[in-house]
């Protein structure tokens, strides 16, 4: 469970590794959008390639990358197969009732195939080579714009490194809770969706109150830390540009550049 | 200008919003510099209330007539920043007041408040962290940090601001005997090296009968202050106020019932052993 909630940081030392969290999310968050440039079978191709090599760059099992895709296999397929079934157009093969498979249906459904598969693997390729933290400092540096209309970044950005730093404690929290009730004879375990609803409310509420007198002591020690509203802070941990977000910023440049080039226009 | 009395705490009362009995009642005491002092008292006693009253976190009921001063300064809006400079609070629990997601993360934090600029927090942070002894865990998350260990962030993150107080509220009522004795110990060190001032706020009586001072405190009330042996001696003061007594000083009370003449010199474990060991042969 805690797993699920902090990320799925895999510790590794490839080459993503060593590339600057902003840029892998700035280049997940391009991929995701001129994926939808590819329009023909080169250009997915294309895709496919590009997708498969950032992929063998982390260095780590295809099984870390299945993991990621797994969950959506279902939901890809259902995808597919609507577009499989539903799609007018092109030489009809198959027909029945509504149902009918064209070529333009086949085309379509290998292509929303290969969006789906490829915008999740590249996608994980981000989540597992960069920890949850450093996300939240690229996220920050993304937001820094909004700073000109007085969005308060730095509180944003604090809030959500102690929101990261304390899902461990919490669910050491959880655990220490469930198991001074299951001492009791609670079950969490078995019984309908209802049942197991109502065990866990006698969990959440000593859990509420806990995070609340946490709260209440984390900003005692801030503040007697010096921590103040003002602004005038200045920043440990930093993010640094290197050579290897060039190559990971160029590498999806030439992507950008070939389906440009090769897209039916 | 060094004032021998680094803190002065003058007629100081604070009430709880919606409580009627003051959890500090006209209290006045001194610290001296460089010396260790412990608070004792049973829970609810005010002792954790005067130290948010030291850094400014609670603000007295009375600011005409009380006045707390520390390291020269009067404390009010302008210098409680430049106060919670010099002081330095370690709490109880030990999760509760870790900030950052690292443990170098939360050495700096004190110092990214104070706007350091980073070049010198990359000199000062893993030298506090050094200090501590927790150099091998220094981009460790706190969640594999024991207790003890994150106690021992928590005083690298109060040395790396260099102040000349260091408070510990029940610091080490959390933590595993081994735990608490590596916190005292640190402590120690870090009062010689850097010639700071401690208050321990603390249940535990042996830590207390190592101080330089002891304050007692009872109902917001300061019951009694004075040197360790001259409060410890006074057993049957605190049974009555229902704090426990140093185990050598049970002893020397029972041996007294008992009709066995111990002299008053005799102030410590290790006296009262001698004492003990000598008591038949020089018969």
């Amino acid at each position: 469970m805690s797993k699920i909630l902090i990320g799925r940081y895999v510790p590794g030392n490839s080459l993503v590794y060593k590339m600057d969290p902003r840029g892998k999310l700035l280049a997940t968050i391009f991929f995701i959008l001129i994926i939808f440039l590819a329009n023909n079978p080169l250009t997915y191709a294309i895709v496919t390639v590009f997708s498969f090599i950032a992929v063998a760059a982390t260095g780590l099992r295809a099984k870390v990358f299945w993991d990621g895709v797994r969950p959506l296999v279902w939901l890809i397929f259902f995808t597919s197969l609507l577009q499989l079934f539903f799609t007018v157009g092109g030489k009809v093969y198959w027909q029945w009732a509504i149902f009918a498979v064209t070529s333009y249906g086949i085309e379509n459904a290998i292509y929303i195939f290969i969006r789906f598969t490829v915008i999740i693997l590249i996608s994980t390729v981000m989540t597992v080579t960069t920890m949850p933290l450093e996300i939240a400092d690229a996220m920050e540096w993304l937001l820094t714009p909004l700073k000109l209309i007085k969005v308060p970044v730095d509180k944003i950005a604090l809030v959500m490194s102690i929101a990261l730093r304390f899902v461990p404690t919490l669910f050491d929290e959880t655990v220490k809770i469930m198991n001074a009730q299951r001492s009791r004879g609670a079950d969490f375990n078995n019984g309908g969706l209802i049942t197991r609803a109502k065990a866990i409310t006698p969990l959440l509420v000593p859990l509420f109150i806990n995070s609340l007198e946490t709260a209440v002591d984390l900003s005692t020690a801030m503040e007697s830390r010096g921590y103040r509203d003002d602004n005038g802070r200045t920043r440990y941990r930093v993010l640094q540009w290197s050579k290897f977000d060039l190559l990971d910023l160029g590498y999806f440049a030439i992507l950008i550049a070939l389906l440009v080039i090769f897209r039916t226009h | 200008m060094a004032t021998e009395n680094i803190i002065k705490i003058k007629n100081v009362t604070f009430t709880y919003p919606d409580t009627k009995q003051p959890a500090i009642d006209n209290i006045s005491f001194n610290i001296k510099r460089g010396t260790w002092t412990a608070i004792i008292g049973h829970n609810g006693s005010g002792k954790s209330t005067i130290i948010r009253l030291i850094n400014g976190l609670l603000v007295p009921d009375n600011p005409e007539e009380a006045s707390i001063e520390v390291d020269g300064f009067e404390l009010n809006n302008d210098s409680v920043w430049d106060i919670r400079n010099k002081v330095g609070i370690v709490f109880q629990n030990p999760d509760n007041q870790f900030v950052g997601a690292t443990v170098a993360d939360d050495v700096a934090f004190g110092l990214e408040n104070r706007g350091v600029p980073r070049e010198e927090m990359l000199k000062i942070v893993p030298e506090a962290i050094n200090a501590v002894g927790m150099a091998d865990y220094t981009n460790s998350e706190p969640s594999s940090l024991s207790g003890g260990q994150k106690q021992r962030v928590a005083i690298a993150g109060i040395i790396a601001i260099k102040p000349k107080i260091i408070i510990l509220d029940e610091a080490t009522s959390m933590l595993d005997p081994e735990g608490r004795n590596k916190i005292l110990q640190i402590v120690h060190q870090m009062k010689k090296e850097y010639g700071l001032t401690v208050i321990s706020i603390t249940h535990d009586i042996d830590e207390a009968s190592l101080a330089d001072q002891v304050i007692v405190m009872n109902d917001g009330k300061l019951i009694d202050q004075g040197s360790s042996s001259e409060i410890f001696s006074q057993t049957t003061l605190l049974k009555k106020l229902g704090l426990d007594v140093p185990f050598f000083e049970q002893v020397k009370d029972m041996l007294l019932e008992r009709n066995i003449n111990i002299p008053k010199t005799v102030n410590s474990e290790k006296e009262l052993i001698n004492f003990l060991c000598q008591l038949n042969s020089n018969k």
